[in-house]
């Protein structure tokens, strides 16, 4: 036979399987299930490359060496050998003067080239950076010293004119004090200003950008002997909000598409399964009519590879549709223009499916193609052949390797794919079982038990694969359902609309009783913790070098300052996780309360003994609790709290964040007023964003949730269609021995509804144990029981099995029941 | 001395056939010899159960014998592997089926047009329309089997059959699935193409009126093949 008959023949095959039911969910799973692959990668991809753009742009550069003491200018020279741009930053915060006006600032004194990455936006626009002689300046600093654009300003010894009022700038700087309004001026009349001398707070900031290879090797270089009171900064290990809410999405993004990928395969192999049994007599035809094993096999693959170019252009076109309305939700929250995916990533979801088709289409293709001849003669189930089970294995083999590369970790792929099985099988065995005593509960209440009875004897091989099926899949969708509104919920309460929006630093002992009264005027609910810097110099009286492991050594806490507070009562926001809360140290020994993720890191319990130095002193205190704390919550956070009194006499300030609104906003003006020295931080704009962010966020999980559901109905109808046949055979059967239509259907309608309760049941069973485990584990928030699901899922399970089995049933020719037997028998 | 060998298309010579099965062995028939010529038209009856399908798959070479050997145009099919077997099959064997096996994505032409491009075969759809004319469907060779009559349906099947040149032709109850008078059609457009291009005909049947009309007559009964009359 030459290739192209070959072609013709496989050709017509799949147009004409194109009329098929199983054919079509085949179609349908494979689509989706490319579509979802393509999505996932294409959106990651660009996600990743537009967050890592984003970061650096927030960090002016690819990376930044930031110090406590000027940067050498070997490293810049350094920087340059390896084909790198760089620039030196200094900042640090001082008071600016206008007329009788005060204003804490933080100064930014920059040289050219700059910014690496991002751009500055001006008001008038500027090109590069201030002249000499100029600055540039927040309209926060215009507005709280009533200044305009053009008019002269002190700043120490210098006079500068306001060239322009600066909107927006990458590199702002962390920490509290580069919260101030931000003022820039041009690196040259740095000295002239005087502001440089002992005690000066000045930072200094080496910013580098370039080729991603030459980057890695400078880090090579640089990060073995960073020196206390430097940090290097790179893209991965900078943190922003919308990263952090970004990766937990992409996270639930990508679990949800696995599941969707799992349903899919698991259609496509039961489709391919019933295909390729009903396609067995036409395999047996071609066989006597001359053809090859080898040739057959050929041309059941042709039909497959046929099948894998429509569903290959059908489901890339879906996701780059999907792709388009997932970036214009995400529109504002992305710079712009988004960068591309890489091109090639737009095929593999083709490739995947490609390779999972194959794989999952080997097996019963093989074991068809040793269909003999004899089928149409005598009719015979083909046994698996030893083959057949071979290939079963390396198809399993084959797609664990391929969720492996998925999940990128064997121990979970393995852990996965064992827990699946294992609970599938218990289902299965159990939904036998409930399936039977309910079955026998039922006795006597209707006639037609009997024959149900003898009905689900004669199904129990399709129920106890059906029921696991459908069990997981309504609890997996019941799951990613439930967990994303806990997610939600979650999310939304930890910004709730009375999420603090102003932050108050700066605030000096004398200043605290007069803000708090300001405060307190304005009805604002706040708690002003003091604020103390210190650094961590060792535990159980061992020094950091040999007291922590050098992993733990990389630990931020153990290389700067940390916020440190005191107080009487634990902070509300945060929760105790164990040991007990001190109010007051015990006898000489100060008690400490610390972060459980920094206890963790740090390998710490209670009853350790921290020693911490602080300016010119020395404190120990002991560890008597250990808290958790909500990082995202815009409130106050320590990782150290001690007990009052044992940080007496050292200089402190107070912190404290409060929510405002309406009249209430007034407060910020007349704080400033009242207490210039004080810094206010307004982050209304920051929240609107992460609020934004999480809607849309939720708005692009429930396409993947649409994705899920239609590769579920999908699944539900063609494991209902494996066993048609056989319900065929025996209605018609039931017909000559007497039954009525009517019976045969009440029949069927009662099994239906049995195995829809008993799979919903077990589905809402299953789903609540997941969801207990997500929240106590995974997104660690109180578990609550759902009992929608008792209801919801028992309800859905039923009416999905009678509505598709009625669909699949509509095909039952039940006027020819004789020809039937002899056709399946 | 003996007739040439090549007139003996399919010979068969102590063939005896057991399955294991759980209550033991089972012995389905033995000793089975038969020698068919070519020309010759074989009808093989027996009661459900006979093993007639089984001693068809021997004969046609679908299957091994446990004992004895059959040889197919000279072949011994005992010597041969299975895609051997099958190159076999294909050169000398075409098959008809009680219920036509039809492909049904393709009309009556490409039907009968099918084997002899997985033969090789040239001018195929030349020869496929000859053999639809024959067999009287010259104006329906683009209907698809759904529109066709069982009749129609089986009459392409026995061009589709009769379209490779096959030496032995084996019929599975070729009848069964048709009406009385149909069925008479089929039958005398079937032995009248045998005899037109001396094909062998082995027919199973239950139909004895069918049977008759075979020049030979087997009928396996009690694991014994008999010729009928004895």
């Amino acid at each position: 036979m030459t290739s192209g008959s070959l072609f013709k023949l496989a050709w017509q095959q799949t147009l004409s399987a194109g009329r098929l039911p199983i054919w079509r969910a085949l179609l349908l799973a494979l689509t989706v299930a490319i579509a979802i692959a393509t999505l996932l990668a294409v959106l990651g991809d660009r996600l990743e490359q537009s967050l890592g753009r984003q970061t650096a742009e927030l960090l002016g550069a690819d990376m930044t060496l930031h110090s406590s003491r000027p940067i050498p200018q070997a490293v810049a020279n350094n920087a340059n050998t390896l084909g790198l741009e760089t620039s030196q930053v200094a900042q640090f915060p001082t008071m600016i003067e206008a007329g009788e006006n005060l204003l804490l600032i933080s100064l930014r004194a920059i040289n050219m080239p700059y910014p690496l990455r991002g751009n500055i936006v001006t008001q008038p626009a500027q090109v590069g950076i201030p002249e000499p002689g100029t600055l540039w300046a927040e309209p926060a600093v215009l507005e709280r010293l009533s200044l305009e654009v053009g008019q002269q300003i002190e700043l120490g010894y210098a006079q500068f004119t306001i060239a322009a009022k600066l909107i927006s700038t990458p590199d702002r700087g962390n920490g509290f004090s580069n919260f101030s309004p931000q003022v820039m001026i041009n690196q040259q009349d740095l000295d002239a200003t005087g502001l440089l001398g002992p005690g000066s707070r000045v930072r200094y900031r080496q910013l580098f950008s370039g080729d991603p290879e030459a980057l890695n090797k400078l880090e090579n270089q640089l990060r073995p002997d960073l020196a206390s009171g430097e940090r290097l900064i790179t893209l991965d290990s900078s943190n922003n909000i919308n990263g952090g809410a970004l990766n937990n999405a992409s996270r639930y993004l990508r679990l949800g598409a696995l599941l969707t990928l799992l349903i899919s395969a698991l259609t496509i192999a039961l489709s391919l399964r019933r295909y390729t049994l009903n396609s067995r007599d036409r395999a047996a035809v071609l066989l006597s009519l001359g053809m090859t094993a080898r040739q057959l096999q050929g041309l059941f693959l042709l039909q497959l590879l046929l099948a894998w170019v429509v569903c290959a252009l059908a489901g890339t076109a879906v996701a780059l549709g999907l792709e388009q309305v997932t970036l214009y939700l995400l529109d504002d929250l992305l710079p712009q223009p988004v960068p591309s995916a890489q091109p090639a990533l737009y095929g593999l979801g083709a490739l995947l499916g490609l390779v999972s088709l194959i794989t999952l289409g080997l097996p019963p293709m093989v074991a068809m193609s040793q269909v003999s001849v004899m089928h149409l003669f005598r009719r015979s189930a083909t046994p698996t052949t030893w083959g057949g089970r071979m290939l079963q294995l390396v198809a399993g083999l084959m797609l664990t390797g391929l969720l492996m590369l998925y999940l990128d970790d064997l121990k979970l792929t393995l852990i996965l794919i064992a827990s699946l099985l294992i609970t599938a099988w218990l289902l299965g065995k159990l939904g036998a079982w409930l399936l039977r005593i309910s079955a026998f509960a039922l006795a006597g209440k209707h006639t037609l038990v009997r024959l149900l009875r003898l009905r689900l004897q004669q199904q129990q091989r399709w129920h106890q694969m059906q029921i696991p099926v459908i069990s997981l899949l309504l609890a997996l969708m019941a799951i990613s359902l439930w967990a994303r509104s806990d997610l939600l919920d979650r999310w939304q309460s930890q910004l709730p609309d009375t999420t603090p929006n102003h932050f108050l630093i700066n605030i000096q002992q004398h200043e605290r009783d007069g803000v708090d009264q300001l405060l307190q005027s304005y009805d604002l609910q706040s708690q002003l913790y003091p604020m103390i810097r210190g650094r961590i110099t060792g535990l159980n009286g061992e020094p950091i070098a040999t007291a922590f492991t050098e992993q733990q050594r990389q630990h931020n806490a153990l290389n700067r300052e940390l916020n440190l507070t005191w107080g009487e009562r634990m902070p509300a926001h945060n929760r105790l996780l164990s040991g007990e809360w001190s109010s007051q140290s015990d006898g000489d020994e100060v008690q400490l309360s610390i972060e459980q993720e920094f206890a963790n890191t740090l390998g710490l319990a209670l009853g350790d003994k921290l020693m911490f130095s602080i300016g010119s002193h020395t404190v120990e205190g002991s560890i008597s609790s250990i808290r958790s704390v909500q990082w995202e919550s815009f409130q106050p956070n320590f990782y150290v709290i001690f007990t009052p009194g044992a940080l007496d006499n050292m200089p402190v300030s107070y912190i404290t964040s409060f929510y405002a609104s309406g009249e209430q906003r007034k407060v910020g003006n007349q704080l400033l007023q009242q207490f210039p020295t004080i810094t206010l931080i307004d982050i209304e704009q920051l929240l609107a964003q992460a609020r934004s962010l999480i809607g849309k966020l939720s708005d692009t999980s429930g396409l993947v949730m649409l994705l899920t559901l239609l590769a579920g109905l999908v699944l539900v109808f063609t494991t209902l269609s494996q066993e048609l046949d056989q319900r065929r055979y025996e209605n018609a059967l039931l017909h000559t021995l007497g039954a009525t239509p009517q019976q045969c259907q009440q029949l069927d309608l009662l099994e239906f509804a049995l195995l829809g309760l008993v799979c919903g049941g077990l589905a809402a069973a299953l789903g609540e144990i997941a969801l207990w485990f997500i929240h106590q584990r995974l997104v660690l928030i109180e578990p609550v029981l759902h009992p929608g699901n008792w209801l919801l899922l028992p309800l859905a399970a039923t009416a999905l099995f009678t509505l598709t089995g009625l669909l699949a049933r509509r095909r039952v020719d039940e006027r020819n029941s004789y020809q039937l037997l002899r056709r399946l028998g | 001395m003996n007739e040439p060998v090549s007139e003996i298309i399919l010979s068969a010579q102590d063939v005896a056939k057991r399955f294991d099965t759980q209550a033991g062995m089972l012995e389905l028939f033995r000793e089975i010899n038969l020698e068919i010529r070519r020309g010759e038209t074989i009808a093989i009856t027996g009661p459900s159960g006979a093993g007639k399908s089984t001693l068809l798959s021997l004969l046609a070479g679908l299957d091994l014998a446990s004992d004895g050997s059959i040889a197919i145009a000279g072949q011994n099919t005992h010597t041969l592997d299975e895609k051997a077997r099958a190159e076999l099959r294909s050169r000398h064997i075409s098959f008809v089926f009680q219920t036509f096996h039809l492909l049904p994505e393709l009309n009556a032409l490409e039907n009968v047009v099918l084997p002899l491009e997985i033969r090789g075969t040239t001018q195929a759809t030349d020869r496929a329309r000859e053999w639809l004319q024959q067999v009287g469907l010259g104006a329906r060779l683009d209907h698809y089997p759904a529109e066709l009559s069982g009749g129609e349906q089986q009459r392409v099947a026995i061009a589709r059959a009769f379209a490779s040149a096959p030496d032995l032709l084996f019929a599975d109850e070729p009848t069964g699935n048709l009406d009385e008078h149909t069925g008479e059609a089929i039958i005398e457009q079937l032995f009248q193409l045998n005899t037109d291009q001396n094909t062998t005909l082995v027919l199973i049947t239950h139909d004895n009126h069918l049977a008759s009309r075979c020049d030979r007559r087997l009928h396996l009964h009690n694991g014994k093949l008999q010729e009928w009359p004895q």
